[in-house]
């Protein structure tokens, strides 16, 4: 198995609706900002992999029809869907293509164009037999499992209500976010309309249009294409059972981001994450969900999640910065969520994270989350 | 509802596709001024129709916006009956790729008004009376009178 | 500046799914007798309603029915306010309405649907609830129209 590295990202700016763009100039568009970051051109590029759920806008085969925007043309190109997984998946894939020495450059693009469709009428289409009668959308599906974290962990709205305004407060520091809310507040946060108990607007992520590649080298290419590239020392996937009634008490477990966590740990030998760990680009779909990543990522024993946020330990200036980028709670076109968790851990090791850089970054974690609660753990490092 | 070891289930969904700049202009020449637009790849030269804002070969941005004549030749013709779902026998007899004067690249659209469609046929395009900034804003090619 | 366009495509899908033994039988039961079977783990002795060819913890065949109660205990609830598209109807499903975890008694998972309460002050996890149903039962889990609070006397007739 060899070494991987990434050596360049791009991103569009993401918002929420791209007028001026068909999907496929959208991925273009990502893809061309990727290769000049790594300061190489499509032909060099080995192999593709995007990241996408077709569903959403209603585009049959979006490998085929979208994948001449990632330049797929005359490439091994495939597609990974696995809702919010598929972009840290896609990463992934990607970098088992590039490790297992068969390619040595490597594309991955994920974007979404949510505009264009159906979300919320795709992701009702759930199991047919047990499932679909009852569907209430990711929101309602959330605030089920947020129910019972509540009440075994004890955090409050405001808590929740304090890591969305860190999110967005970040984003206006990241000139790709969809959302950037300066004077975001929160008291703001809790007088927004309620969506679904105790979720309310304010605590939960956009839709957006926008797309994310990050390009991959073998470790004999890496070093002369990028002064600092940002290696990849993990990279784990864990699925679960799909049923919520099977799962339960999904947030307060979280087995699929433990496992995925103590694997990828142990393979860099990382013991204590929160000293360890400069910098964290984790998938947070909502605010509450942030907090339960924190327990099932080791950054604070159970319970103790509410009091992380209280005393600051993951604002830009804390000890363990967790979504520099405004995060998913900020931006999320779902195809490319998961790149843009890679790209910006990338960004931050390289050094290219601008002004939401946080110095000195040198080990930094990105996850996936996705479906009921499947997660990814990739670590990036200096050396 | 269960009826006999199955489990049916329906939904409609409504997608809103935007066209992009490229296709954008190229739609609205057809409703307006009932032409055809290609642009050229300044790599390889190619003019591409329906005009598109890169060349997918050369994944380089296309430059000249090069007017094609509304004719051209049949390339692949295959006949449909009926041609969509519902549709009954009429106009339109099959769906063809056409080779436009002028274009590097063959448009798929349908064949109408025609007894037997071949390979080489020489075709012309025939615009709807309502039109809106739609690929159909064609309605089908028809052979040429010779 | 460009006229940007729109195209539009509104599509009608619709699927026809095979469904198992297991199924058949869940269905038939309910439909029939109106009771409720769930399945249970030779391995983890767990068991799951609705029920599941295999365990997903143990991946063992499931193969032993087991009677469930139609009331059990709430494990977790929202109150809906975003409305979305019932796949069922095709309509805007009318909010606000209530959702809840249901472990019902007998059962190890829980069973996602519906509880009759709109005010979140008067749900809490751990209270008791049982099943409402329809009339006329047509073989599907919306033959229970929702789940319903019990009252602690409705409670220690159950016991």
């Amino acid at each position: 198995m060899k070494r991987v590295a990434v050596i360049g990202t791009g991103q569009t700016k993401h918002t929420k609706a791209r007028d001026d763009v068909t999907q496929s100039e959208l991925v273009r568009e990502a893809t061309t900002r990727a290769l000049a970051d790594a300061g190489i051109t499509i032909h060099d590029v080995d192999a593709v992999v995007l990241s996408n759920m077709e569903l959403f806008e209603g585009r049959a085969l979006p490998e085929m029809w979208v994948g001449e925007g990632a330049g797929g043309y005359r490439k091994p190109v495939m597609k990974i869907a696995t809702g919010g997984t598929s972009g840290t998946s896609a990463c992934i894939a990607g970098y088992h293509q590039c490790a297992s020495g068969l390619f040595d450059i490597v594309l991955v693009v994920g974007w979404e164009k949510h505009s264009e469709g159906a979300t919320q009428t795709g992701m009702a289409l759930t199991d047919p037999l047990w499932d679909r009668n009852v569907a209430s959308g990711a929101v309602g599906n959330f605030a089920l499992s947020i129910s019972q974290y509540v009440a075994e962990r004890g955090v409050t709205p405001q808590q929740a209500a304090k890591v969305a305004v860190k999110a967005r407060r970040n984003a206006a520091r990241n000139p790709y976010a969809h959302l950037q809310m300066d004077g975001i507040t929160v008291e703001k946060v809790l007088e927004s309309r309620m969506l679904a108990d105790p979720i309310h607007l304010l605590d939960m992520c956009p839709q957006s249009d926008g797309a994310c590649a990050v390009i991959y080298a073998a470790e004999d290419r890496a070093p002369k294409l990028c002064p600092r590239p940002a290696w990849v020392r993990a990279a784990v996937t864990r699925h679960d059972q799909p049923y919520i009634g099977d799962l339960d008490r999904r947030l307060v477990t979280m087995r699929t981001l433990r496992d995925a966590a103590r694997e990828a740990y142990q393979q860099v030998g990382i013991t204590e994450p929160l000293k360890e760990i400069d910098v964290a680009e984790i998938y947070e779909p909502v605010s509450y969900a942030e907090l339960a990543w924190y327990e099932a990522l080791g950054f604070c024993a159970e319970g103790e999640a509410g009091r992380l946020i209280d005393d600051g330990i993951t604002e830009m200036n804390g000890e363990l910065p967790v979504n520099p980028s405004g995060g998913v709670l900020s931006t999320n076109p779902v195809g490319a969520s998961g790149v843009i968790r890679v790209a910006e851990a990338a960004m931050q090791v390289m050094g290219r994270a601008g002004d939401h850089q946080v110095p000195d970054a040198r080990l930094a974690l990105a996850t996936g989350y996705g479906v009921y609660a499947w997660s990814d753990v990739i670590i990036l490092s200096t050396g | 509802m269960n009826n006999n070891g199955f489990v049916t289930a329906g939904v409609n969904l409504s997608f809103n596709y935007a066209a992009g700049e490229a296709a954008s202009r190229f739609l609205i020449a057809l409703r307006d001024e009932k032409k055809i637009w290609g642009t050229r790849c300044p790599a390889c030269q190619r003019v591409l129709v329906p005009a598109r804002s890169f060349c997918p070969r050369c994944f380089v941005d296309t430059g000249e916006w090069v007017e094609v004549e509304p004719a051209g030749t049949v390339s692949a013709f295959a006949p449909l009956s009926p041609l969509l779902p519902g549709e009954g026998p009429g106009v339109r007899v099959g769906l063809a790729l056409i080779h436009l004067d002028g274009a590097d690249t063959a448009l798929a659209h349908f064949i109408g008004e025609a007894d037997a469609p071949q390979i080489g046929l020489r075709v012309v395009a025939v615009f709807a009376e309502s039109r809106s900034g739609h690929i159909l804003d064609i309605a089908y090619f028809k052979p040429t009178e010779t | 500046m460009t006229e940007l366009l729109r195209v539009s495509h509104t599509m009608t899908l619709s699927w026809r799914y095979g469904t198992s033994w297991y199924f058949a039988e869940f269905i038939r039961a309910l439909r029939d007798e109106r009771r409720l079977l769930g399945l249970r783990c030779p391995v983890c002795r767990r068991v799951y309603l609705p029920p599941r060819p295999v365990c997903g913890n143990c991946y063992a065949e499931l193969r032993e029915w087991v009677e469930v109660k139609d009331s059990g205990t709430v494990r977790a609830f929202t109150i809906v306010h975003t409305p979305i598209i019932d796949p069922t109807s095709g309509q805007l499903r009318p909010t606000p309405y209530g959702m809840a975890l249901i472990q019902l008694d007998g059962s190890d998972t829980t069973l996602n649907h519906y509880i009759a309460e709109n005010d979140p002050n008067k749900l809490r996890i751990g209270m008791r609830a049982r099943a409402v149903w329809r009339e006329e039962r047509r073989g599907t889990l919306s033959d229970i129209i929702h789940f319903t609070a019990m009252n602690n006397e409705q409670s220690d007739n159950e016991q």
